[in-house]
């Protein structure tokens, strides 16, 4: 009987169709909206992202990437003699007002990074080269704030254009002069604007009045040594707290900072709120659609039940039938939006816009509620097979 | 009596069955009486809504009448829960419905392969038995096409084999010819008659179509929810009240 059930739900192609548009479409709608939630809260830990480093060093108080709390500068050289240091460098992040040429005002994410070791540099440079940084005044902006920073002009054509900034523009940064001598490729950020990198030292100039401008440590463990292990050894030393730079956000426990700023900003902010409604919101339309068009599958072939249970099918062969059809469905619905999804994201990727995060596990939910869906339509239909009376066939 | 035990395929007794709430109720059966015997067609004919389709439920295991006992081949049904009843329609009848009721995603063959498929017959015997009979209702070659490019009267054919492909001893026919025209009507029916007529198999049809009483060996008439009376040849009816 299974495979007639199955020939059944194959045997209408243009209400198959249907069902599995509304099937794929939910399975899309999910995979898509949380995927590009998990994007955009992937930007809350992009400087983890961009200053790459196996041990991030903080002060105690510190409880996500984006909210530095200031270290002595002596500090580093504590850390520094913590057993199992390859070697410690310095990190200035601050949000700070950069001055273009023509007086606009533009928030960006000052980086200053060790000159010696360039630790927590960019890791491509789409121009310039990295060493220039040791020249006076220089920055290296990211591709993003060369286009937000660039001059708005007339084009050739009458048009308004806007010529992004490369290497030898200048700009401001508190009255001090940057002058561009790269322009690199990185991630964007969710707070803060783009990045500027500079020295570790020349940030101290630009942000003149700051008391203290050691935001982080950059540490690299000796051969051997786990980061984690290390990572205590420096708390239990010098009280100061050190992380993790895993970005795995579903691995649970204490050191990832990236996964600490992720469920920061997830308990702390409306973010996950906005836009988990959206997701949510994607969830229920998924649902009812796909819900509406297996109900109307089953609608149309109540009668048809009816006649099957009359001619002596108990509703156990009927209830698996039904189970077969839509889990059969769900499956290959799941497939199809998942897919789609996929493709959609691909190309989202390439395009950095919007940002777009498939977990697998986003993927094993969406499947999960997709099977669900279909299961609680079987599960309806079932119902109302049941309720039918058998008798009724006999009627027109 | 003994031989009479022996020849008789369906009997109902004070039969009652009402339909609707206690201050509505409509009466479909009241104390009705039927009796039906092995090897015999048996017309079941009467003004519409006197009770025609209930009592041919009824003897289906399709409804539970309030009242009265119903024995079919020696099993009562009366008394039997659903499951029983499931399984006994599935081991003993064959139904043919007035629409037909193919379902239309599936193939000829495939719908006819439904009740061997529900007792739990494999696929491949099933399919070489709805061959094989399909052949017999005229219509080899059709077996993988869909229903609904068949005309009325070889849909009705389909639905034929569909009801005897599993041998039930007891086919219940609710107007067959209904749908279909008069030279249509009694091509079915003889098929119906051919392929049936066997000293074991009882045959109950409901019909209002006067042309096709022929075909019946007796004939039971209905009236206000009783058979009022049988008679052995369809010319002592007075047809004008059909
Ligand atoms: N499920 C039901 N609910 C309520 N009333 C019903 C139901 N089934 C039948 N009836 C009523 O019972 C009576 C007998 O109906 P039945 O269908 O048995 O008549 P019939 O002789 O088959 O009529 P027809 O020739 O029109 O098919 C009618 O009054 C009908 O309205
Ligand atoms: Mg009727």
């Amino acid at each position: 009987m299974y495979r007639l059930a199955l020939n059944m739900l194959f045997g209408d192609l243009a209400k198959l169709a249907m069902l599995l548009c509304g099937l794929a479409f939910s399975a899309l709608l999910m995979a898509q909206q949380s995927s590009v939630f998990f994007g955009i809260m992937s930007w809350t830990y992009t400087p983890m992202v961009n200053i790459r480093a196996q041990v991030w060093v903080s002060d105690p108080m510190v409880e996500q990437v984006n909210d530095a709390k200031p270290l002595r500068d002596t500090d580093l050289g504590r850390v520094r003699s913590v057993d199992g240091v390859a070697w410690a460098a310095p990190l200035h992040t601050s949000f700070v007002q950069a001055r273009m040429q023509d007086g606009n005002f533009k928030l960006i994410t000052l980086v200053g990074i060790d000159a010696d070791t360039f630790a927590g540099a960019p890791a491509v440079l789409s121009q310039g080269r990295i060493e220039d940084l040791r020249l006076p005044d220089t920055v290296i902006v990211d591709e993003w704030g060369a286009a937000l920073m660039g001059r708005m002009g007339v084009g050739p054509d009458g048009q308004p254009r806007n010529t992004p900034l490369k290497v030898g523009d200048t700009f401001e940064i508190n009255d001090i002069q940057a002058r561009i001598v790269g322009i690199c490729r990185v991630k964007r950020a969710f707070t803060g604007g783009p990045f500027v990198y500079t020295t570790y030292d020349r940030a101290k100039g630009y942000t003149l009045g700051a008391r203290r401008t050691l935001s982080f440590m950059l540490v690299e463990p000796q051969k051997g040594v786990p980061p984690a292990e290390l990572c205590d050894r420096i708390e239990r030393d010098t009280g100061l707290k050190a992380w993790t730079s895993d970005t795995v956000i579903w691995n649970w426990g204490e050191r990832s900072l990236a996964r600490n700023t992720f469920w920061w900003f997830w308990t702390n902010t409306g973010i996950p709120f906005s836009f988990g409604t959206a997701v949510l919101l994607g969830l229920f339309v998924g649902i009812a659609i796909s819900g509406q068009t297996f109900y109307s599958f089953v609608l149309e072939n109540l009668k048809y039940f009816a006649a099957i249970k009359a001619m002596g099918a108990g509703m156990g062969v009927i209830a698996r039938m039904l189970l077969v059809q839509a889990f059969t469905a769900g499956l290959v619905g799941f497939g199809l939006g998942a897919g789609m999804a996929q493709a959609i994201g691909r190309v989202m990727i390439e395009k950095g816009m919007p940002p777009f995060v498939m977990y697998p596990q986003i993927l094993w939910a969406t499947f999960a509620l997709v099977l669900g869906i279909s299961l609680v339509s079987a599960l309806i239909g079932i119902i109302k097979v049941s309720r039918v009376d058998a008798a009724s066939v006999f009627r027109g | 009596m003994s031989h009479l035990a022996h020849t008789v395929a369906v009997r109902a007794t004070g039969v009652d069955m009402f339909f609707g709430t206690p201050e509505n109720r409509v009466v479909a059966l009241k104390q009705a009486d039927f009796e039906a015997r092995r090897g015999e067609l048996i017309m079941l004919v009467g003004p519409s809504g006197c009770g025609k389709t209930t009592l041919l439920s009824v003897i289906a295991g399709t409804l539970t009448p309030q009242a009265g006992a119903v024995e079919v081949f020696g099993q009562r049904l009366d008394g039997l829960g659903q499951e029983a009843l499931t399984s006994f329609r599935r081991r003993h009848l064959g139904f043919v419905f007035q629409s037909f009721n193919l379902i239309p995603t599936l193939t000829v063959a495939e719908n006819v392969m439904v009740p061997l498929l529900i007792q739990g017959r494999p696929y491949g015997e099933a399919r070489d038995r709805a061959v094989a009979i399909l052949d017999k209702v005229g219509l080899k070659g059709r077996e993988d096409g869909r229903p609904n490019a068949l005309s009325g009267g070889q849909q009705q054919r389909v639905a034929i084999a569909r009801a005897l492909v599993h041998e039930p001893p007891l086919l219940i026919c609710d107007e067959p010819t209904s749908a279909l025209d008069k030279d249509t009507g009694a091509q079915i029916m003889q098929m119906v008659r051919d392929l049936s007529r066997s000293p074991e198999r009882c045959v109950v049809v409901v019909t209002h179509d006067h042309r096709i009483f022929r075909f019946a060996d007796r004939i039971a008439e209905m009236e206000d929810g009783r058979i009022s009376r049988v008679v052995d040849d369809p010319r002592l009816l007075d047809t004008s009240q059909l």
